[in-house]
């Protein structure tokens, strides 16, 4: 019992890792249906910044971590601008193209920048805390805050705010948007701004917790889009469940039934859930 | 697109200058490079079929060369079959992995297909590397046998130029046999669903048993590609295949000229000749890669043909002038 | 990728050549060939090797070259990159032998890479020398024109296998890279030799090579309470293994075959989450253990390329030593096949900076395969200290290489 609580915890803090990817997936999915393939790749741009701030330039992690979320909101914006502007109008395949092209172009300049080797962001946590022999390292605790309160202002954003009503607007009928009076060319700009502040943040998470090197970007990316299926295409709360049962299904699957093919099993329980809710979990029915 | 005349030169003068490049050839590594152009000609053939004809990208393909290659040299090395009929069993096998993996990802549409396939790329990668006692993991398989009977046999397989026209012969047959499938009825199905998959719907006709169609033989081509090369290169290891290497087969289809003939044959000798040229630049060969995907994509979607084309149809205006 | 340095190099020995064939002197020109992963993931080994072999041709030239007879040779090297990917081992291999014309290749840091070009070597007319690559069937095959400095890893996992048996544990459990085949050997030969002291290895749990998150399994493993822990793998994973087994409070000793650095292991874990981790492997370069020639080694390498030499760079260095001995034995770079051949009866030569066992006075065995000592090295106060030599015996090994067949 209490290896599966311990299990379910370490599930937990990866999740939360999943949901904040997801969650910029989905709205760049969901609005403008495009498949960002290089969501992964500029998120851990973003924790090389932070990286690179506080162990090279000896920047505090308070002043590193929002400067990224800036430099992340303007990289966003301008991947918008220059790279998927140009083929809104064509096939989608193109995007989806596009989408490859900049992954590998992302990748090939962290690499440069950043070099080979791992890097793991020094955040100077190494307190461990026990609650009835769970252990919890404080690193992952504080992840999983933090992915909480950006997911609960996220959705105060969408809902709440008349910029919010305007995606949700653009999201169910662009035209009938652009009758309403809705900016749809600024619109894009912000959707990509803000779901690469999720990555970004979520970049931060991985080089803390675990280490930033080159494939792990497109690593998650893919776990990220196994989360979109799960929950559902363009679904916020689907991201946000789909991430944790993700990232809980691998703990799992690693400590009961086999390391090995742990991902495996998770790109499994995707396929399943294909097979018999295309919708995915929380979809609706089309 | 029809079989014109025209078109059927070209293929011929594309076809005669490919027999003839071997002579042309001092250093012998070129001939070995060309090999692998002729196996990447297989590949992207099948990538062009899904990708530029139904306009589905699928991630896979190295995968399906993964398990067309080993599938023949498990065949040949467990069971001692002739090498003849374990290159054949490759693309059958495949067919098999990609009947299945197919039906579930052509559930969803467009790009998440390709995430599944990619996913599917993954989940043979990790079980190439696992199934040590089957695949001998990450060290791979050694000593794959070449066709024929040897050095002292009728044909001597070992020699690469000889390699190089069974290669060129297995590359022509499948490229004939695209060219077959996309000038039939078939092929325009495939090509109106690129188009409009809801209208391919509305006509009455099951566009996933067209799509399911269209991904297996790709696949197939794969593993036919898969099972040539490990038995020119006698050794595999899971590390060949890739998503990297998938990757490459969307950039040869792209590059080359998506939903043509020789399309995927230009892309494909460009994949693997490009890196020779761009040696200088090698640190910074996938922001190159990359850029290029963008820009072909932005400015010159019908690739490398399409952009010939353009300029042959321009210089006959000028000439008509 | 060809190095700027090397292109430097070669222009200076072709323009050093020109001049001296006017003078009437025979000064020629030696290619020899690097195939390394000099990018990706793999390249913290393949870069120090590839520039160890340069350091050696840089001294054997400044030293006069290789005479045989009337001419003398200078080295030329030339490096190019293989990703640590067979298909591009194969590639550069290819275009050292056919279009550079050269006869000689070193390097080769990674397993799969260097199987593809183990593959077809036998039917070159080349000789092949392997450094890090761990993987022990490159060497059981027979091939005549290849050999390996860097003994496999499950000579050296036997060797930990008795020496952690010594330390009275009884419940081992591991966690490594296991679907590395090398990393399961070096397990498998750990637990025949442990098991001999009535121990038994209580589960075997794997990681992947880009897993990072290593605590469910050590979950797993804590509930089954083992007296101790054993992590085989790359440094970068197995670093993590090591801080996330404290965080779990996992409380046992922890032995490993990692032959990471200190500051590899500090960029993951902290000094306290290392204490007292043992690393059993091969005796490679470590200060307190070298003798004179491998602080020399240590001291030009870090002059000449501004970083200091990764442990397992020796295995390359010490590999055009081997070479240049073997020319001077058999006396021709023309007959690759008497180069091959020397190479098997050759002593360890003096400049040679890992401490080689010789088998029968010899540097190789019969199947092209040399052996280092072994060593236990434990982490005390932020640093790896030589505790020990490990038992290893390796007349015994050799004869078991030399029983498998393929």
């Amino acid at each position: 019992m209490l290896e599966l609580v311990q299990q379910i915890t370490n599930g937990v803090a990866i999740g939360s890792v999943y949901v904040l990817i997801a969650l910029g997936l989905t709205t760049v999915f969901g609005i403008l249906g495009i498949a960002h393939f290089a969501h992964g790749s500029v998120s851990m741009f973003g924790g090389y910044l932070v990286y690179v701030l506080v162990a090279s330039q000896g920047v505090s992690l308070w002043l590193a971590i929002p400067v990224a979320l800036i430099v992340g909101m303007g990289v966003g914006g301008l991947i918008e601008f220059l790279a998927y502007r140009p083929v809104r109008n064509a096939n989608h395949i193109n995007a989806f193209i596009i989408a490859l092209g900049l992954t590998m172009m992302v990748e090939g300049i962290n690499l440069q920048l950043f070099g080979a080797d791992q890097v793991v962001i020094p955040t100077g946590f190494d307190r461990v805390f026990e609650i009835a022999g769970v252990t919890i390292p404080e690193t992952r605790l504080y992840v999983i805050l933090a992915a909480t309160v950006l997911v609960i202002a996220m959705t105060a954003f969408v809902e709440g705010t008349k910029t919010g009503q305007a995606i949700r607007a653009v999201a169910q009928n662009r035209d009938a948007a652009i009758l309403m009076g809705v900016n749809v060319r600024s619109i894009p700009l912000i959707v990509f701004a803000m779901s690469t502040m999720l990555g970004v943040a979520a970049g931060v998470m991985v080089g803390s917790l675990f280490a930033i090197a080159p494939g792990v970007g497109e690593a998650m990316v893919v776990k990220g889009f196994a989360v979109l299926i799960l929950g559902g295409l363009g679904s916020i709360p689907g991201a946000i469940i789909g991430g944790l049962v993700l990232g809980v299904t691998e703990a799992l699957a690693a400590g009961f039934l086999s390391s090995a093919y742990k991902d495996v099993i998770a790109f499994v329980v995707m396929i399943v859930v294909l097979l018999f809710r295309p919708q995915g979990l929380l979809g609706g029915a089309k | 697109m029809t079989l014109t005349r025209k078109n059927g030169l070209l293929y011929l003068a594309i076809l005669a200058g490919l027999i003839v490049l071997p002579s042309f050839i001092s250093t012998k590594y070129y001939i070995h490079l060309s090999v692998l152009a002729l196996i990447w000609v297989i590949v992207a053939q099948g990538q062009n079929l899904i990708q530029g004809f139904t306009g589905y990208v699928s991630i896979a393909q190295a995968g399906f060369m993964g398990i067309g290659a080993y599938g023949t040299a498990l065949l040949g090395l467990n069971f001692g079959l002739p090498v003849w009929l374990t290159i054949l069993s490759a693309p059958l096998i495949t067919a098999l992995f990609a009947l299945v993996a197919g039906y579930p990802s052509l559930r969803v549409k467009g790009h998440y297909f390709a995430i599944v396939t990619l996913a599917f790329n993954m989940v043979i990668f990790i079980v190439l590397l696992n199934l040590t006692d089957l695949t001998n993991g990450e060290a791979g398989l050694m000593g794959i046998p070449k066709p024929g009977a040897g050095k002292d046999g009728a044909i001597n397989f070992a020699d690469r130029t000889t390699y190089y026209y069974f290669v060129l012969i297995a590359a022509t047959g499948v490229t004939a046999l695209t060219a077959l499938i996309v000038n039939s009825r078939l092929g325009r199905v495939l090509v109106a669903i690129r188009q409009n998959e809801t209208l391919v719907g509305a006509a009455g006709l099951a566009a996933w048993k067209y799509k399911l169609f269209a991904f297996v033989v790709s696949a197939m081509f794969a593993g036919f590609a898969g099972a040539l090369y490990a038995h020119y290169q006698s050794f595999i290891n899971p590390e060949i295949f890739t998503i990297a290497q998938s990757m490459d087969a969307v950039l040869a289809v792209i590059l080359g000229g998506s939903g043509t003939i020789t399309g995927p044959i230009i892309g494909a000798f460009a994949i693997v000749f490009l890196p020779e040229y761009l040696r200088f630049a090698d640190s910074f060969r996938l922001v190159i890669y990359g850029l290029i995907l963008i820009l072909a994509t932005i400015f010159m979607p019908r690739g490398i043909v399409g952009l010939a084309s353009d300029a042959l149809g321009l210089l006959k205006k000028r000439r008509a002038r | 990728m060809k190095r700027r340095s090397t292109i430097g190099a070669g222009l200076a020995a072709a323009v050093l050549a020109a001049s001296t064939s006017l003078a009437g002197a025979a000064e020629k020109d030696l290619v020899v060939g690097v195939s390394d992963a000099l990018t990706g993931p793999a390249a913290v080994y393949g870069v120090p090797q590839a520039r160890a072999v340069e350091l050696a041709a840089e001294e054997v030239n400044a030293a006069g070259g290789i005479r045989l007879g009337e001419d003398t040779y200078k080295i030329t090297v030339l490096s190019y990159d293989d990703k640590a990917n067979p298909t591009e081992a194969s590639n550069s291999v290819r275009k050292l032998i056919d279009r550079d014309g050269a006869r000689f290749l070193l390097g080769f840091c990674c397993s799969g890479a260097t199987g593809a070009v183990a593959s077809f070597i036998q039917n070159e007319d080349a000789v092949m020398l392997v450094g890090n690559a761990a993987e022990r069937s490159i060497t059981t095959r027979g091939i005549d024109n290849l050999v390996r400095t860097r003994p496999p890893a499950d000579y050296t996992g036997a060797a930990a296998g008795t020496f952690v048996a010594s330390k009275g544990h009884k419940r081992v459990a591991v966690i490594g890279a296991l679907e590395t085949s090398f990393y399961a050997m070096y397990v498998d030969a750990f637990e025949r030799e442990f098991v001999k002291g009535g121990g038994e290895i209580v589960t075997r749990e794997a990681f992947g090579l880009k897993d990072r998150d290593m605590s469910p399994q050590l979950t797993k493993i804590r509930a089954l309470e083992p007296d101790a822990l054993l992590v085989v793998g790359y440094v970068e994973p197995a670093a993590f293994v090591y801080r996330q087994s404290v965080e779990l409070g996992l409380d046992v000793p922890r032995y490993g075959f990692t032959s990471g650095s200190e500051e590899q292991f500090l960029r993951v874990a902290s000094s306290e989450q290392m204490e007292g981790v043992w690393d059993l492997r091969p005796t490679e370069l470590t200060l307190q253990s070298t003798g004179e020639t491998g602080r020399a080694y240590h001291e030009n390498f870090t002059a000449r390329f501004g970083v200091q030499p990764s442990p397992s760079s020796p295995y390359a260095y010490d590999q055009l030593y081997a070479l240049r001995d073997a020319i001077l034995k058999a006396g021709t770079v023309e007959d690759a096949a008497a180069v091959a051949k020397a190479l098997r009866e050759l002593p360890v030569p003096k400049e040679a900076v890992m401490q080689y066992i010789p088998i029968d006075g010899r540097m190789f065995d019969g199947n092209g395969q040399a052996y280092t000592t072994n060593g236990a090295f434990q982490w005390q106060d932020g640093a790896w200290v030589f505790v020990q030599e490990l038992p290893s015996v390796a007349e015994d090994y050799s004869r078991f290489l030399s029983s498998i067949d393929g």
